[in-house]
């Protein structure tokens, strides 16, 4: 750092006690990109690749915008090099037993630890960070990453028996941000056997650098590679053969784009979008220290979870509004914003593209009448932006809507803890939050009432390996860290290998839009009939808005009866009802729950005789007929037992925090289920059940083919269960899909049907970015214990959330 | 000194409304100490300022008259002259802010300042130090007769039973009388948080104390397991601030016991700055208690001076 001015004499120092200028040195930063000579490219398969005729972008100082080196940016070929490498190592890496992969990533640990001076300068120089929060947080905390998933690599044969690595992941990680947020997510893919390919944006060598450690190994080379580009090669990456697994972060909308292009391509997309976080304070809390919370979330380098680049709303009882932002402006006047180099700086830069987003809010925000309050002025020169408040701006005003940039605090004040739950309920993102209360009653209320991945009480911003970290709602349904950061990577041993199959031209405005005209079937023959089924919303059977129904023919092309046509509004009033028995079911206890789940199953044998002769007109065996009524019995039982044993999740443990962490298992909300046509009660039971188990309500499609099974079964549905929980629409399945997958307020939808279908449905939940699963038009062994009642649908049932409750008095 | 705390009338509803959540003070205790770092002449600077806030203190059951003369002429002559020199700071007139004693020893105490003509007070730590476990009345008198021997700060210690018992109003009644007996002289009141039970209980201690009209409110005696922590030290902070903003009244703080090195005191600097501002950074509203602290800040600053570290015997022994 040039110092232009002289220095003060320790004399004035002694009487205005003013903070020195502390800088770090970053001699060995810069000896690190000399010895590339100041040129970054590539780092796959062990080696620097740097191919020629490519486009560079200037690498910058963020403060001083002098220029330390050039990167490569990466074109196609690159990208498809890199997936070529990691293919390559997937064989050996996957195949060597897991206590040598732990081994292989222990000594990765130990490698950061010999180079972790140059690891935290360089991140530092490049990104603007505050030198201090990446030495004594991030790195460490990479070091613990490798460990704690070292630990799950040696045990992965006997914990996680009958899974197996997904394969070759992609990683897109968003133009600001931690090498943390790679190291999350490389560290389960490694050590459950899969091999990464990651692209990050230019101007974060220290990915470049984690590569070169991990390269400089020795062995297992092609595990880990780093392409420096934009994130517009995402589908490129998702493209290229091999590659099983995008996991992306960032931006939702870029995120929605990808989302639509990778529609069809047989692969799993894990997103990770959220940036803004939230913090509640209620009127019983330690005021003085929601305020260091604030700080902590907003203005300080520490990288907190998943919100690297993001602002912090500020949810403030309306009883202690004036003391808290007194506190709030008071704290503000102490912080210090900086060169991310010198060791008493709280704030670092994000770079000017920041600053400019978060000045244009302020803008933005003060235009509607917000007030706005800047305790200090940054340094000029280098694109710092000082901690701002905003204030005053009710959820109407647009400003207040969108997502709340870094580094800017929105604050409104609310009434009661409802309130509070609502407002913090009504964004479309679903993150991290954190409630200050010291009434530990309220304080869980509030904690299981968020609608988040993570919940904090009393401090914000903790993680640890042991602990899943995710969202929900447009945050994205990935996580990270625990066990459920290593399920994202693997897939039931049993998976088949799945080739892309894409229907370039299958047109997405018209795909499933028009109903069938359904022409009256003649002849009827045979005793008249029954009447057509209705549809199974609110607990009745009611007719279909359309007024139409459409005949179902048996195996022998005999008239076997007529169900109702559903339509738009069919969907639209199921989802609805199953909204409004949402929160009743949700609050049952898994015991009651199991014990209505028993009671269908009784039902259900009951009418065993029935189902089956309903199954031997549409061509199964008697006897098979019979096997499929008491299998689907005993699915239900044992998803009543799974019910009340694990649906409640469990305790966590983890270094460095008195008290416990709880990884709750909550449910989804509304699950939209389209059934296979194959199947039609054993598959409809063993989807319902789970669905139910883990306290979702649900919306089905059931059987295309045989759709009178589902029917005849919510008879018992409708005396049994509470109206609106289990919602059966019949009809034609491309129209209903296509309803349900647009739909947004459906949380999740799981597809059973056609390749056509299944990619319309991955094209279609990017509006809301709901988890779905489909299966490609595969058939699913249903009758099959691992596929048709195995942990994947346990997995898939339920969100995790992980709610952090520090002890201490 | 600066103008004397008016305290406040006790109002028993300010403090049970009041909320301290452990574990997120610890929080912030830990981030505190790592996030403010000086160098340089920022650092000479800002240790010389440390000097001027030490309470030079020595509280031994083996104090006698020569060992007191050799602390109160280190008072006077805290950092070696040349090297205070060298720092253009010999004309500042750098002196500890004061001396801390056993109420015994505080003639002692005067008449060696005297002959070192030095005007630096003299403390004495009062009522039944350190335990409290005497009667109030003896303990009133002690105060009386510290007083006449000439001490003018007295350091007292509160009766850590009435916080226990949550007898707060006769804590406030007691912390009164002292202040009565106290007159001229300036009150700093010993809070023994190490003894308190909780950090809620250290802030309405705090906040009973600078009611009662108390000058300071100083962590411990030195005497107990758990000494000057930052925890407890933040929430006494609060309460200062908390009083300040209710009351205008600004109440200085004294962390004592266990603050041994340069870089303890430049930490605590810095928690000064951050929880209270620039203003409450002086020997008025800011003292350190500590014996051993001096030496290590006149071997950084020796340090600074000649690039060298200091053998022992080229700095003078207090």
């Amino acid at each position: 750092m040039a110092e232009t001015h002289a220095r003060p004499s320790v004399r004035e120092i002694f009487s205005t006690l003013e903070y020195g200028p502390a800088p770090e040195s970053h001699a060995c930063a810069l000896a690190w990109l000399d010895a590339q000579n100041r040129l970054l490219g590539h780092y796959v398969n062990g080696k620097w690749l740097k191919p020629e005729h490519r486009n560079s972008v200037p690498c910058q100082d963020p403060v001083t915008g002098e220029n330390l080196a050039n990167c490569l940016l990466a074109e196609p070929d690159d990208v498809a090099a890199a997936v070529k490498a990691a293919l390559d190592a997937r064989g050996s890496w996957s195949g060597v037993p897991g206590g040598e992969r732990a081994q292989h990533l222990t000594r990765l640990a130990k490698m950061i630890q010999k180079h972790q001076q140059l690891l935290w300068t360089l991140d530092s120089l490049l990104t603007g960070r505050a030198i201090r929060e990446v030495r004594s947080g991030d790195v460490p905390l990479a070091q613990q990453l490798l460990q704690y998933h070292a630990v799950q690599a040696h045990v992965q044969e006997e914990v996680l028996a009958g899974w197996k690595p997904m394969g070759v992941i992609g990683l897109i990680l968003p133009p600001t941000f931690s090498f943390l947020e790679m190291m999350w997510r490389i560290c389960p893919a490694l050590a459950v056997g899969c091999t990464v390919v990651a692209i990050v944006p230019p101007g974060s060598p220290s990915t470049l650098l984690l590569a070169q450690l991990a390269g400089g190994l020795g062995t297992f080379c092609g595990i880990l590679n780093v392409i420096v580009g934009p994130a517009s090669l995402g589908p490129t990456l998702g493209r290229c053969p091999g590659v099983q697994k995008v996991a992306f972060c960032g931006a939702a909308e870029e995120a929605r784009v990808l989302r639509q292009s990778l529609a069809g391509h047989r692969l799993e997309l894990s997103l990770a979008l959220d940036l803004e976080s939230l913090l509640l304070v209620m009127d019983s809390a330690d005021l003085d220290s929601a305020v260091e919370g604030v700080v902590d979330a907003a203005w300080s380098d520490r990288s907190p979870v998943r919100h690297m680049h993001g602002g912090l709303r500020l949810l403030v009882q309306e009883s202690v509004w004036e003391e808290t932002m007194r506190r709030l402006q008071s704290r503000m006047r102490r912080l210090r914003s900086g060169p991310g180099l010198d060791g008493a700086v709280d704030m670092g830069t994000r770079g000017a593209a920041a600053c400019d987003v978060a000045q244009r809010c302020v803008q933005e925000a003060r235009s509607q009448g917000a007030e706005v309050f800047q305790a200090v002025t940054v340094p000029s020169g280098g694109p710092l932006f000082p901690p701002t408040l905003v204030s005053g701006l009710p959820p109407a005003a647009p400003c207040a809507q969108a997502e709340v940039p870094w580094p800017l605090v929105m604050a409104s004040p609310f009434r009661t803890a409802k309130e509070a739950l609502a407002m913090a309920n009504s964004t479309p993102r679903g993150g991290s939050a954190s409630v200050w209360s010291e009434r530990l009653g309220q304080a869980l209320e509030l904690a299981y009432g968020l609608r988040v991945g993570t919940v904090w009480i009393n401090t914000h911003g903790l993680r640890d390996p042991a602990v899943p970290i995710g969202g929900c709602k447009e945050s994205g349904s990935s996580w990270h860290g625990g066990l459920d950061g290593l399920y994202e990577y693997l897939q039931p041993s049993g998976t088949p290998g799945q080739l892309p199959f894409v229907f370039e031209h299958l047109n997405y405005d018209s795909f499933g839009l028009a109903l069938p005209t359904a022409l009256p079937a003649w002849p009827e023959t045979g005793p008249s009939p029954v009447p057509p089924y209705g549809l199974f919303i609110r607990g009745r059977f009611q007719p279909s808005g359309a007024g139409s129904s459409r005949p179902i023919w048996d195996s022998s092309g005999k008239l076997h009866g007529y169900v109702a046509e559903g339509a738009a509004e069919d969907v639209r009033g199921a989802v609805e009802a199953a909204h409004q028995a949402a929160t009743g079911w949700e609050r049952q206890s898994p015991g009651a729950r199991a014990a209505l789940l028993v009671a269908l199953a009784a039902a259900l044998e009951h009418r065993g005789p029935g189902l089956a002769s309903r199954l031997q007109r549409h061509g199964v065996e008697l006897e098979a007929a019979k096997v499929e009524v008491e299998l689907s019995a005993r699915r239900l039982r044992a998803w009543a037992a799974q019910a009340q044993a694990q649906a409640q999740g469990h305790t966590l443990q983890v270094a460095g925090l008195r008290g416990p962490v709880l990884r709750l298992r909550e449910p989804l909300g509304v699950l939209a289920v389209v059934c296979p046509d194959e199947w039609p009660l054993l598959a409809f039971v063993s989807l319902l059940a789970p669905a139910l188990a883990h306290g979702n309500t649900v919306v089905l499609v059931p059987s295309g083919t045989c759709p009178l099974l589902a029917l005849e079964i919510c008879q018992d549905v409708a005396s049994l269960f509470p109206a609106g929980l289990v919602n059966v629409v019949t009809g034609d399945r491309d129209h209903l899909t296509r309803c349900l997958a647009l739909h947004q307020d459906v949380q999740a939808l799981w597809y059973f049907g056609s390749a056509e279908g299944s990619q319309f449905v991955e094209w279609a939940s990017a509006g809301n970015l709901k988890p779905v699963w489909v299966n490609s038009g595969c058939p699913r062994a249903w009758e099959q214990e691992p596929q048709g009642a195995g942990p994947e649908l346990r997995l898939r049932a339920a969100r995790t959330k992980a709610l952090w409750l520090p002890m201490g008095d | 000194m600066a103008a004397r705390s008016r305290g406040a009338e006790l109002d028993l509803g300010w403090i049970s409304k009041i909320q301290v959540n452990q574990p997120a003070v610890l929080r912030r205790a830990e981030q505190i100490q790592a996030c403010r770092t000086v160098k340089k002449e920022w650092r000479a600077a800002w240790l010389l300022k440390a000097v001027t806030c030490i309470d030079l203190t020595t509280l031994s059951g083996d104090d006698t008259f020569s060992n007191i003369q050799r602390l109160c002429y280190k008072a006077k002559y805290p950092i070696r002259e040349d090297l205070l020199k060298a720092l253009n700071m010999h004309d500042e007139g750098i002196t500890v802010a004061a001396v801390c004693v056993y109420p015994a020893r505080v003639c002692d105490a005067v008449k060696a300042l005297k002959a070192a003509g030095c005007d630096v007070p003299v403390a004495s730590v009062a009522t039944g130090f350190p335990a409290a476990q005497t009667h109030l009345k003896t303990r009133l008198e002690e105060i009386r007769l510290a007083m006449e021997d000439g001490a003018t700060e007295i350091d007292v210690v509160i009766n850590r039973s009435l916080v226990l018992t949550g007898q707060w109003e006769a804590l406030y009644d007691e912390i009164r009388q002292f202040r009565q007996a106290c007159g001229e002289a300036h009150l700093k009141t010993i809070l023994a948080t190490g003894e308190l039970g909780s950090l809620t209980n250290v802030y309405k201690a705090s906040m009973i104390a600078m009611m009662a009209g108390s000058d300071f409110i100083k962590t411990s005696t030195g005497k107990e397991t758990v000494n000057a922590t930052f925890p407890v030290a933040i929430v006494m902070l609060r309460a200062i601030r908390d009083f300040f903003w209710k009351t205008g009244n600004k109440v200085g703080f004294k962390p004592a016991g266990g603050i041994r090195t340069a870089k303890d005191s430049l930490a605590w600097l810095s928690l000064i700055k951050e929880e209270l501002g620039d203003e409450w950074l002086k020997p008025e509203l800011f003292r350190i208690g500590a014996s051993s602290l001096l030496a290590d800040i006149e071997q950084q600053i020796y340090h600074h001076v000649t690039g060298r570290y200091a053998a022992c015997y080229d700095l003078p022994m207090s």
